[in-house]
């Protein structure tokens, strides 16, 4: 008995180390080893903020985005490793839209794309750069925008597409509660995800007709999708009240092999 | 005038037939939770083929369809031979989109690159685009 605990313990610990190592692995990189011991912008600040960005929660880490060799500490910054470093300001969406292809393109015919060469709004105006976080309308605020032009033209901007947003967040929050409960929800979350996504890039085009123009095939599309995820709620239901009845049948059959035992004992 | 109390036999009897009944209706309830969730996910019966016009799709060009509720596309590389494939990400599920000039597809929300054999070239997504079977009659494909 005491063997088999042991053995199991053991185990327990293995499997504890072995993730342990595989996740200490895949975050360890030269670059915030060196970063991470120097001050200011080349180091602590940087390396800190991307600590707690949705970059560092995907894996995201500095030579996604910088280039180099996140294994080599001599050569990490060398051209021939790739290395690109910091970008100009106007050269800033052309950075990001290396991964966020159709973002940069809806940006790009923008207002503000049109006079980023000119010092206008690049991403990290409104995103920040290592401290990027997941992007949410509160994005869209009088503080953040004010200091560009005025506010009314973003208000607008924020009053048409919150209903939607508002939509999609409820769809998404209801996709995660059917995942908890065990429901494949693979296709639900691509869905969603896509909508989003096109949803999101539609408003950096800050252009207030297209906005509306196209968000009721947006709404269209979330329809479908709740319509789908309402489906899998009902039968969440039925079987709740499925499951119920089965317990209270088991309890019934419970109390009749009672009274069954209880005839062995009247015979006696 | 009363009845003479059932004997313990046939109360036994008795209960015994209702425990049967609860015992054979709980098997059943449990059988069929397992058979359900053993068994395929129904994707839509009717829809398991679909026929697309060869003229749709240009030698080194794309065309988008549905298949199975879902977005996909047919291809056709060289002249004569067509590929049909989910037009899915399998990173996080956008569509992507043909680019004609480089001959493969790129997902406009990570810039997932896939060849047009479905394989991924580059970016974040993990496994190739699901390929379906592709049967061609006459001036149609049939797919799926």
């Amino acid at each position: 008995m005491k063997k088999t605990f042991l053995t199991n313990l053991l185990f327990l610990l293995a499997i504890l180390l072995l993730t342990g190592s595989s996740a200490s692995a895949e975050t360890t990189s030269v670059c915030i080893d060196c970063h991470s011991g120097l001050s200011g912008q080349l180091g602590e600040i940087p390396t800190a903020e991307w600590h707690t960005s949705i970059h560092a929660r995907h894996r995201v880490s500095c030579h996604d985005c910088h280039g180099g060799d996140p294994t080599d500490y001599v050569n990490a910054m060398t051209a021939e490793r790739g290395f690109i470093g910091v970008p100009e300001y106007a050269a800033v969406p052309a950075f990001c839209g290396r991964c966020h292809v159709g973002v940069e393109e809806d940006y790009r015919e923008s207002l503000h794309g049109q006079v980023v060469e000119f010092g206008g709004p690049n991403c990290v105006t409104c995103h920040e750069n290592h401290a990027v976080q997941v992007a949410t309308i509160d994005l869209i605020n009088e503080v953040s925008c004010s200091r560009c032009h005025s506010y009314d033209k973003p208000a607008l901007i924020k009053e048409e597409i919150s209903t939607t947003e508002g939509v999609l967040s409820r769809l998404e929050s209801s996709v995660a509660s059917l995942y908890r409960v065990g429901f494949d929800i693979g296709r639900l979350q691509d869905d969603l995800f896509s909508t989003r996504n096109n949803f999101r890039r539609l408003f950096h085009s800050v252009d207030i007709e297209k906005i509306r123009a196209e968000t009721a095939g947006f709404d269209a599309a979330l329809e479908e999708t709740k319509a789908t995820i309402d489906e899998l709620e009902k039968t969440l239901g039925r079987r709740k009240i499925a499951g119920g009845a089965l317990v209270l049948l088991l309890i019934l059959g419970g109390c009749v092999a009672l009274l069954i035992r209880r005839t062995y004992e009247d015979h006696k | 005038m009363s009845e003479a109390p059932a004997s313990p036999n046939e109360r036994r009897t008795f209960l015994g037939i209702i425990l049967a009944a609860i015992g054979a209706f709980a098997a059943g309830a449990f059988g069929w939770s397992l058979f359900r969730f053993l068994s395929p996910v129904d994707r839509g019966g009717e829809d398991n083929q679909v026929r697309v016009t060869r003229d749709l799709v240009a030698i080194g060009g794309a065309h988008f369809f549905a298949f199975q509720g879902r977005p996909a596309v047919v291809l056709q590389p060289r002249a004569g031979e067509f590929v049909a494939l989910s037009a899915v990400c399998t990173h996080l599920g956008c569509i992507v989109k043909w680019i004609d000039e480089s001959q493969e597809f790129l997902c406009p929300c990570h810039a997932g690159r896939f060849a047009p054999s479905g394989q991924v070239l580059g970016g974040p997504p993990p496994r190739a685009l699901d390929t379906y079977p592709v049967i061609l009659d006459g001036d149609d494909i049939l797919i799926g």
